[in-house]
């Protein structure tokens, strides 16, 4: 049988394993961890951005609280809600939501091999061919028709193919967070998210739910912002924000967090001979939400499918795994490119101009300029005379967004 | 000698160091290490020395400002 090795066992690469091995290959998902999902180093909200719940399997152990929608805060505190009926994602728990991933994988047939770090790859003719990996104290090479690198944001199969080298540091969000017990939320069912660039510069400030008081709260800012790092503007937020006082006050501390996230969008492509790329390691997060999770999987599944079929045919070149680019691209590519023209939009706006924004626009037309979408809000914009508010809707014209 | 010729001199008598108390293994700074001179473990960061330029990149992106300069 043809062999798929996957680097990565986060929700990209368990999801990727199932695809391949369903597609009838033999699988070795590998990961330097010996404990898969730990430490947990994500907001845990699923279903909201990108591939929707009913697209993704989440393992139900690890559902925490369900969330109907969001409450966006400008910088001058504005508020804007968009809530669904029904339940449209979830808070989750990602020790377990990763576990329960990995163990789906192994049991559907994967060999794994953890607490293996992989150090290099193999190449013959230009064509990968393997990985190297120190395990137990010792180097070993393990060979693959297809090596899959979902190995996240520092991905090493990225760097030795060449696919992306390093991020600049305004590329990615730096991140920190706490998870809080005895929160007094305002909405249990609604994630909050803070805009500002005295409070988060480049980025903003989450407030996620999770159920009996709980909340994961955390910022993520420009890699390059230098004022302060991520920690700071988060204790400074807790300590005098009145978002944070009115509900966080009593909170206490149960867990602290950090992370880095790409938000500039996927790589340009994302196949070699031989290999390819996927979740974090292929830039697949949304540059604008930070979300990551859901096109992990989706895009997860498409990549193992493709490669295991493109091992199966002996034929594994750039052109033939070329497949899975085209199928994920047509999902979500479009999305990714009007949204990362959106974010730089965004980055360009003043504070002032974003809370003019947020008197005229509605919870569902936030949702489908994320997504992307066309939406309709430049007359109530024109009928507000200001300047700047009008010049940003021309520019959002120009990306046929409104 | 030009001053950037000075400048990179001076830079290369410099060399990340990571608190590990403080540090929380986000791997951000290895995301935008140019030369890829920290290693990623399950446990700890490491900063290869033979590799790392001094060029400060990674300083400014850690979360919780667990990287310094020192002088080699
Ligand atoms: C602070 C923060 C908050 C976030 N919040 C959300 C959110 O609320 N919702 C959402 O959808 N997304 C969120 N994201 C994004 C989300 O976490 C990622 O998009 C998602 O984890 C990507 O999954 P992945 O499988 O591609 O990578 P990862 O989950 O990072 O998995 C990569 C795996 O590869 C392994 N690995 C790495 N290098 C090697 C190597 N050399 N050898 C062997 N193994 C290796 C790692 O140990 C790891 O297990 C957040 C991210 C951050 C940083
Ligand atoms: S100082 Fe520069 S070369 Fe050294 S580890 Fe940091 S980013 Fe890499
Ligand atoms: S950026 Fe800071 S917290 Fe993150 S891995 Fe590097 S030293 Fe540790």
């Amino acid at each position: 049988m043809k062999h798929v090795i996957v680097v990565g066992a986060g929700p990209a690469g368990s999801s990727t394993a199932v695809g391949a091995l369903r597609a009838g290959a033999d699988v070795t998902i590998i990961d330097r961890k010996t404990n898969v999902g730990i430490p947990v180093q994500c907001g845990e909200a699923i279903g909201k951005t990108g591939p929707g719940v009913a697209e993704i399997d989440i393992p139900e152990e690890s559902i925490r609280a369900p969330l109907r929608g969001f409450r966006l805060f400008s910088p001058g505190q504005i508020s804007v809600d968009y809530a669904t009926k029904e339940p449209s994602g979830f808070t989750i728990d990602r020790r377990i939501f990763d576990k329960e991933l990995f163990a789906r994988a192994t049991e559907a047939g994967a060999d794994s091999l953890l607490g293996a770090r992989v150090l290099d790859i193999t190449q013959e003719n230009g064509t990968v061919t393997g990985v190297v990996v120190r395990h137990d104290g010792k180097r070993k090479t393990l060979k693959a028709e297809v090596v899959i690198g979902a190995d996240g944001v520092n991905s090493q199969i990225a760097r030795l193919t060449g696919l992306r080298k390093s991020y600049k540091p305004d590329d990615i969000d730096s991140c920190f967070g706490y998870e809080m017990a005895n929160c007094d939320l305002e909405v249990t069912d609604l994630m909050e998210f803070l805009l500002g660039s005295e409070i988060s510069p480049r980025g903003y400030i989450w407030i996620f739910p999770k159920g009996e008081g709980r909340a994961n709260v955390g910022i993520g800012i420009g890699g390059g912002v230098e004022t302060k790092t991520a920690k700071e503007y988060l204790d400074h937020f807790l300590k005098h924000h009145d978002v944070a006082k009115r509900q966080l006050s009593n909170a206490k501390v149960i867990e602290t967090r950090v992370g880095a996230l790409p938000v500039c969008g996927p790589n340009k492509t994302n196949v070699v001979d031989g290999a390819l790329l996927v979740g974090d390691a292929a830039g697949q997060v949304h540059p604008i939400t930070g979300g990551g999770m859901g096109y992990a999987m989706v895009c997860g599944s498409i990549a193992g499918r493709v490669a295991a079929k493109c091992a199966q045919n002996e034929s594994v070149k750039t052109s033939d795994l070329q497949q899975y680019e085209k199928e994920w691209r047509k999902l979500y590519g479009a999305e990714f490119d009007q949204s990362l023209k959106l974010r730089e939009l965004i980055l360009q706006t003043e504070d002032k101009t974003l809370d003019k924004l947020a008197n005229i626009v509605t919870g569902e037309s936030i949702v489908q300029m994320t997504a992307g979408k066309k939406v309709k809000i430049f007359m109530r914009a024109m009928a507000t005379k200001d300047g700047k508010l009008i010049a940003l809707m021309r520019e959002l014209r120009k990306l046929r967004m409104v | 000698m030009s001053p950037t010729s000075t400048a990179s001199k001076k830079r290369e008598k410099k060399l990340a160091d990571v608190d590990g108390e403080l540090c929380g293994i986000c791997q951000a700074c290895a995301t935008v290490c140019p030369v890829n001179a920290i290693e990623v473990t399950e446990g700890y960061i490491l900063v290869l020395p033979e590799k790392c330029t001094g060029c400060g990149t990674c300083v400014k992106v850690c979360p919780v400002g667990a990287i310094t300069l020192i002088d080699r």
